[in-house]
């Protein structure tokens, strides 16, 4: 237990009878890199401030280092970075991040809080109010290390962010995780959670439906689909075996859902000698997400 | 008590860096000054006219600490929760009040500077003369009764919107500097006007320098009443936070 960095129990949240987050549970061990995967509107938000304590929950319990989220144990040990904050007016960058490394009790070097978060000198001696949107998320980004933290909340960390941004701000959080940070992030964009996270948790309409391994959701509820064209019209009927999931024709193609491409290439080989243009297609991330979200619908 | 002194040394910075602070606590009581003392006179006699000149340099200290206090203070920590920076303040060791106070140390550090500029104004512009220690005990009174409104100020810093808090502390601040006989001397006013000013917080707080200047000592009323008042704006300030935490 020694090693849970945040244990949340059957957490609820009700804004005026609107159910925001409904009975998710999550525990995060030391080191892990968690993504918080779902769409806008699902909760991610909520969730995040459940564990910020920065609301109170409804129904259940949230520890973060073992004890409530709003202690000052917790508020030295954390880093975070809302949505949307301003900083104080008035103050030049980096009278800012000196000021916030005074309140914690082993802040980061400003030096490395400007290396890690690509801040120019022309940055630093403006004022805040001053910046563009991208250079305040940096500077927003810097406060939330100036503590050294040993734990990384973000949400929605690079909404607003233009490509090159994205990726050095991506590249710092590896280089984090790598000194062995605990990190939880919230997105919607599929591909920051595949690339970065080792797990993801996937919320939709304030539900849990997913908490596994990024490669385990992947594999398990990746679409594959085999394709081809054909000479010919297609007799249905000779598709009719286990392996094939789904049949859809479009674009002059037939596509066949399937779990075990191998099987089925070589049954088209032999069946279909009118085929041509075989083709493999592995599901993206996309997919799984959309497979994930309808499964939870059917529900 | 790092983090205390870091943050009021920050919030000094932010404050004289304000550009409002400038025009409304410097620029405007100081042109009051001058239109009341050099353009219009009420006073046939110099000796009139010499006691007047020292009665609105009080009154004209206190309008511009009691302004920057509700206004810039206020409206400062409405801005600050419309931008987030105050939730976000939740998740630093910081804790809020802390950044009250800071803001209200900070905020009387540069009242400091506002008293004495209008007091070498005074002393330029008209000759005030006053002994010594009636200069310095009426700036240490203005200084620390300010704190009166700077509790005021963190109760309209209650509210959500910038618009809203701002509409009221204005409100609040010039309906105060001329119901407590700030602008105009108070037995120039209708006597219903006379009784109502008894009861607002500005009336006390000018009347002490007013009583210096003439040589008497502050009624005990007066200190009365601005600790009431002080109690009653830190309660509801206190509550009113509370019960939003709540949600």
């Amino acid at each position: 237990m020694e090693d849970t960095i945040v244990y949340a129990h059957k957490l609820s949240k009700t804004f005026k009878q609107k159910e925001a987050v409904r009975n998710v549970s999550f525990s995060i061990a030391k080191g892990e890199v968690v993504a918080m995967l779902g769409p806008n509107g699902a909760g991610k938000t909520t969730t995040l401030s459940l564990v910020l304590g920065l609301l109170k929950p409804t129904k259940g319990k949230v520890q973060v280092f073992q004890q409530p989220p709003q202690s000052m144990h917790v508020r030295e040990r954390i880093g975070v970075m809302l949505q949307e904050v301003r900083m104080m007016d008035g103050l030049k960058t980096k009278e800012m991040l000196q000021l916030f490394r005074s309140y914690y009790p082993n802040p980061l070097a400003l030096s490395e809080m400007i290396a890690l978060t690509g801040l120019a000198d022309a940055d630093l001696t403006k004022k805040v109010e001053k910046l563009s949107g991208g250079q305040r998320r940096r500077v927003n980004f810097a406060v939330c290390l100036a503590g050294d933290p040993d734990f990384i909340v973000l949400d929605e960390p690079t909404a607003g962010m233009d490509t090159t941004s994205r990726a050095k701000f991506w590249k710092t959080i590896h280089h984090l995780a790598e000194r062995g940070k605990t990190i939880l992030f919230s997105t919607h964009y599929l591909q920051e959670a595949d690339d970065t996270a080792k797990r993801i948790i996937l919320l939709h309409q304030g539900q849990k439906i997913a908490d596994r391994a990024t490669e385990e959701i992947k594999h398990q509820l990746s679409r594959q689909y085999v394709s081809f064209r054909l000479n010919g019209k297609l007799n249905r009927a000779k598709l009719d075996m286990p392996d094939v999931l789904a049949i859809e024709e479009r674009e002059e193609r037939i596509y066949l859902e399937t779990k075990n491409t191998d099987a089925l290439i070589s049954y088209i080989m032999q069946h279909f000698s009118n085929a041509y243009d075989l083709r493999i297609d592995k599901g993206s991330m996309d997919d799984v997400f959309e497979t994930l979200v309808q499964g939870s619908r059917e529900k | 008590m790092n983090k205390i002194l870091y943050s009021c040394i920050a919030e000094v910075k932010r404050a004289i860096r304000n550009p409002y602070y400038v025009l409304w606590s410097l620029l405007i009581p100081v042109c009051f000054y001058i239109i009341f003392t050099k353009v219009f006179t009420f006073n046939d006699n110099a000796a009139d006219q010499a006691l007047w000149e020292a009665h609105y340099l009080m009154s004209m200290a206190a309008f511009s600490v009691m302004g920057s206090s509700v206004m810039t203070v206020g409206i400062r920590l409405v801005q600050d929760k419309q931008q987030g920076f105050i939730t976000f303040l939740k998740v630093t060791p910081l804790p809020e009040y802390v950044y009250i106070i800071s803001q209200m140390v900070g905020q009387s550090v540069i009242h400091i500077l506002s008293i004495v500029v209008i007091f070498f104004a005074g002393a330029l512009l008209n000759d005030v003369s006053l002994m010594a220690m009636q200069w310095v005990l009426s700036g240490v009174w203005i200084l620390f009764g300010s704190l009166v409104f700077l509790a005021l100020g963190t109760l309209v810093g209650t509210m959500n919107k910038v618009e809203t808090a701002s509409g009221v502390s204005n409100i609040l601040f010039l309906g105060l500097a001329l119901l407590g006989g700030m602008w105009m001397p108070l037995n120039a006013m209708p006597t219903l006007l006379q009784d109502i000013a008894t009861w607002l917080p500005s009336y006390h707080y000018a009347n002490g320098p007013w009583e210096i200047i003439r040589g008497n000592s502050p009624a005990w009323n007066n200190i009365f009443m601005l600790i009431v008042f002080l109690c009653l704006f830190m309660v509801l300030s206190v509550y009113i936070r509370r019960k939003q935490e709540g949600l």
